[in-house]
C-alpha cells in the first residue's frame, strides 16, 4: 500500500542474491552457512532490516536506531563458541545514556542497607580481593520473539539476541561484603547510567534477592573476552549474572542499593511490570490470552542451535558432511544433543565440543549423510543433566520471552 | 547507510601500573551514534502528525516499522495505551485513538476507509473547526504552558539545558539581537528540522495555529 519503489527493488535484489547464492552452494562440494540475510525468516511491517555500523562493532542487524539495538547476524555463531566482541548483540531501552565515559572518574556507588557506603574506582574494583572471570551466555529475554505465534509487540528478533563471552570482573558478593550487608536485607538493586528521556518514564533498574547476589556466581565485568567492554555492551563496568536473561546484566553499572523491603514504586518497572513470564509450571499460557498471575523472567532454558548450515541452505547428497551447532542452558550443564535428519523419526547423538564451563556455549557436531535429494530438515534437541530437554512444541507467553522449542532448519539436497 | 564511527577506549589501569605510572593516564571512551534516518509512513490521517510529534521523544521510527505486519487497530491501539500508562508517553486518550488509527492503517490491517478510523478522523476534524472557529483576540489569550504540556515540548527541551533538543535558553541565546528571530523560530516550531542542534529530528508542529506558534517563539527567546 505505502510500498516504496526502492523496497520493492530491494526486495527484488534480496530474491536474486538468494537464487543465486543457493546456486553457487548448490554447485560448492559442502555446504555451508548461507549468505546473511537479514530476515532471518522474519517478516516486518515495513521491512527489511538492513544492516548497520555502529562504533565498535562490525555490521549488525537493525533492530531499532535509537536507542540503540542491534541483534547478530546468525552466521556469526558458526565461528565458534565465543562470540566476538564486535559481533555481540545490544540492546539499549533508553534514549538518554552518555556518550563519553572517563574511566579516570567513574564511579561505583554502593549504598542503602549496608554498614559502608563505597564509591570504588575502576581501580579499586580491579584490586580488590574477589577477581573472578568466567565464561557465560547473554541471551535477551525476547530472543526470538519474532517467532512467536500469534506474534506479539516487541523488538521482532529473530535468534541473534544471544553470545557468550568471557568475562572478567570482581564478584559481586566480594563487593557487598565489603559493603557490609546489613542484617534484614531482602533485595539488591541495580542502576545504569542510562536514563529516560522523560521523568514520566521508568528508569532502567534490575533487582536479585539477597541470597542469589551473595552467591558465588554474579560478577561486575570490566571485560570482555580480554578487552575492555564494548562502550555500548555497557562500559566500563557490567553486572553479569550467569544462567540469568540479559535483562539482569546492567549496562554501565554505577548504582547497586541494598534495600531491606520490596523493590516498588515507579523505577522499579522493569521488574514489577515488564519482563514478566506467567507464574505456573510452564511459564506459558494458550495462545493469545492473557496470563492471570505473573512473575520476573529468570533463568534460561536449554537451548540448542544447527549453526552450520542455515534455512534456505543447501548440502550435498549421498556423502557424509558434518553438522554443527551450540547448546546452552543456565548452568546445570549439558547431557546431550540429539539430531534428526527424518522428522524427529529418530535421533542421533551428536558429540560435545570443549567444556568452557557450565554457563557457557557448548558446540556440537555430528556427521551425516542425506541419502535422498530434495528438501530436507535437521531438527536439534538438547537435555541437560536435571533432564530439562527442550520441547518439540513451542509454548506462548503475552511479551514473547524465553522461546525453547526444538528448532527446525529447513534445507535442500542437492 | 549510516557512517562508522571509531570507538576509542582509553586504555585499562593494568596497563597504567605495568609501566609504573603514578597515575592512571585512561583516557574517555566515547562513541559517536549514526544519525537516526528511519521515518514514519506518510498519511493525510491526523494521527501521522501526532505520532511525529509524540513517539520521536523517545525512539526512533523503525521501533514502529520493525513490527509484525497485520496488527490490527485495537492492538495499535492498545500498544499506545500501554505508551502512555506504562512509560508515561505524553498522549490523551484522542490522541492514543488517533495515532493507533493511524498505525494501524499505514502498517497494520486496518485501511483508510473503515468506519472505525473515518469517524475518529471526523470528530477530529469537528474539533479542529470549533477551535478555529472561536472569535480571535482580546479574551482569548494564548497558554504557553498548556501548549508546551499538550504538545509535548518538554519532554525534548528543558529551559535551561539540553536534553534531547536544545535549552529554551540557549535557542534565546542563539537568536539574541537577530531582527529576524521571532520568524525563524517560529518557522522551525511549524516545520521541524534537522542539523541545527543535533541528530535528533524536531516533529513540525503544522497542527498549531499561527497566534500559538508566534506566542511559543516569543516564550523561547524570552528565556
Amino acid at each position: 500500500m505505502y510500498r516504496t519503489k526502492a523496497v520493492i527493488a530491494s526486495t527484488h535484489r534480496r530474491e536474486f542474491l538468494r537464487k543465486a547464492s543457493a546456486l553457487a552452494l548448490a554447485a560448492s562440494p559442502l555446504g555451508q552457512a548461507m549468505a546473511s540475510d537479514t530476515d532471518e525468516g522474519l517478516t516486518f511491517a515495513a521491512g527489511p532490516r538492513p544492516l548497520v555500523s555502529y562504533p565498535g562493532k562490525r555490521p549488525l542487524i537493525l533492530v531499532h536506531g535509537r536507542p540503540p539495538h542491534l541483534e547478530t547476524p546468525f552466521t556469526v555463531f558458526n565461528e565458534g563458541p565465543i562470540t566476538p566482541n564486535d559481533a555481540f548483540f545490544v540492546r539499549y531501552h533508553l534514549a538518554d545514556f552518555p556518550h563519553t565515559i572517563a574511566p579516570d572518574t567513574y564511579r561505583l556507588l554502593v549504598k542503602g542497607a549496608v554498614s559502608k557506603v563505597l564509591s570504588l574506582s575502576l581501580d579499586e574494583l580491579k584490586t580488590m580481593p574477589g577477581q573472578t572471570e568466567l565464561v557465560a551466555v547473554n541471551q535477551c529475554s525476547g530472543n526470538s520473539r519474532g517467532y512467536s505465534s500469534p506474534r506479539v509487540f516487541g523488538a521482532q528478533l529473530g535468534n541473534g539476541a544471544m553470545g557468550n563471552a568471557r568475562w572478567t570482573g570482581v564478584s559481586l558478593k566480594a563487593v557487598l561484603e565489603r559493603a557490609g550487608v546489613q542484617a534484614g536485607a531482602r533485595h539488591v538493586t541495580f542502576n545504569g547510567l542510562d536514563k529516560p528521556v522523560m521523568a514520566s518514564t521508568p528508569d532502567f533498574r534490575k533487582s536479585l534477592d539477597i541470597e542469589h547476589a551473595l552467591s558465588p556466581e554474579p560478577l561486575l565485568a570490566w571485560a570482555m573476552n580480554g578487552e575492555d567492554l564494548p562502550f555500548l555492551n555497557g562500559y566500563p563496568l557490567k553486572l553479569i549474572v550467569p544462567g540469568y536473561f540479559g535483562t539482569y546484566w546492567v549496562k554501565h553499572l554505577a548504582e547497586i542499593e541494598v534495600i531491606d523491603h520490596a523493590f516498588t514504586g515507579h523505577d522499579a518497572y522493569f521488574m514489577s511490570q515488564g519482563y514478566r513470564l506467567p507464574d505456573n509450571d510452564c511459564l506459558c499460557v494458550a495462545p493469545g490470552t492473557a496470563a492471570a498471575k505473573t512473575r520476573p523472567i529468570s533463568t534460561l532454558p536449554v537451548r540448542s542451535f544447527l549453526t552450520s548450515v542455515t534455512a534456505g541452505g543447501v548440502l550435498p547428497a549421498g556423502q557424509m558432511v558434518e553438522l554443527k551447532g551450540l547448546a546452552f542452558d543456565s548452568g546445570a550443564g549439558l547431557k546431550t544433543v540429539d539430531v534428526s535428519i527424518d522428522g524427529a523419526r529418530s535421533w542421533r547423538k551428536a558429540t560435545l565440543g570443549s567444556d568452557l564451563g557450565r554457563f557457557s556455549f557448548r558446540e556440537w557436531r555430528l556427521p551425516v549423510a542425506f541419502e535422498r535429494k530434495g528438501p530436507a530438515s535437521v531438527m536439534v534437541r538438547a537435555t541437560n543433566r536435571q533432564g530439562e530437554v527442550q520441547p518439540m512444541k513451542a509454548d506462548w507467553n503475552p511479551g514473547g520471552y524465553r522461546r525453547r522449542v526444538v528448532e527446525t532448519t529447513s534445507i535442500t539436497i542437492a | 547507510m549510516p557512517t562508522f564511527v571509531t570507538l576509542t577506549l582509553g586504555r585499562s589501569a593494568l596497563l597504567a601500573s605495568a609501566i609504573s605510572l603514578a597515575a592512571t593516564v585512561a583516557t574517555a571512551a566515547g562513541i559517536t551514534l549514526p544519525p537516526d534516518s528511519s521515518t514514519l509512513r506518510p498519511s493525510t490521517l491526523p494521527g501521522y502528525a501526532l505520532a511525529q510529534q509524540k513517539c520521536g521523544i523517545c525512539h526512533s521510527a523503525d521501533y514502529i516499522s520493525h513490527q509484525p505486519p497485520g496488527l490490527d487497530q485495537a492492538q495499535w491501539t492498545a500498544e499506545m495505551g500501554k505508551m502512555q500508562h506504562s512509560y508515561g508517553a505524553p498522549l490523551d486518550r484522542d490522541e492514543i485513538a488517533l495515532i493507533g488509527a493511524y498505525l494501524a492503517v499505514a502498517y497494520g490491517s486496518a485501511t483508510a476507509s473503515d468506519t472505525r478510523v473515518t469517524s475518529l478522523t471526523a470528530s477530529w476534524e469537528a474539533a479542529q473547526l470549533a477551535r478555529d472557529s472561536k472569535p480571535a483576540g482580546g479574551g482569548d489569550a494564548v497558554d504557553v504552558q498548556a501548549l508546551l504540556t499538550a504538545n509535548a515540548c518538554l519532554g525534548c527541551h528543558a529551559l535551561q539545558q539540553a536534553v534531547v533538543g536544545p535549552a529554551f535558553s540557549a535557542v534565546a541565546a542563539k537568536y539574541r539581537g537577530d531582527a529576524t528571530a521571532s520568524a525563524l523560530l517560529a518557522n522551525s516550531i511549524r516545520q521541524g528540522g534537522v542539523g541545527k542542534w543535533g541528530q535528533v529530528a524536531m516533529p513540525p508542529m503544522a497542527h498549531l495555529g499561527d497566534d500559538q506558534i508566534r506566542a511559543l517563539a516569543a516564550f523561547v527567546l524570552k528565556q
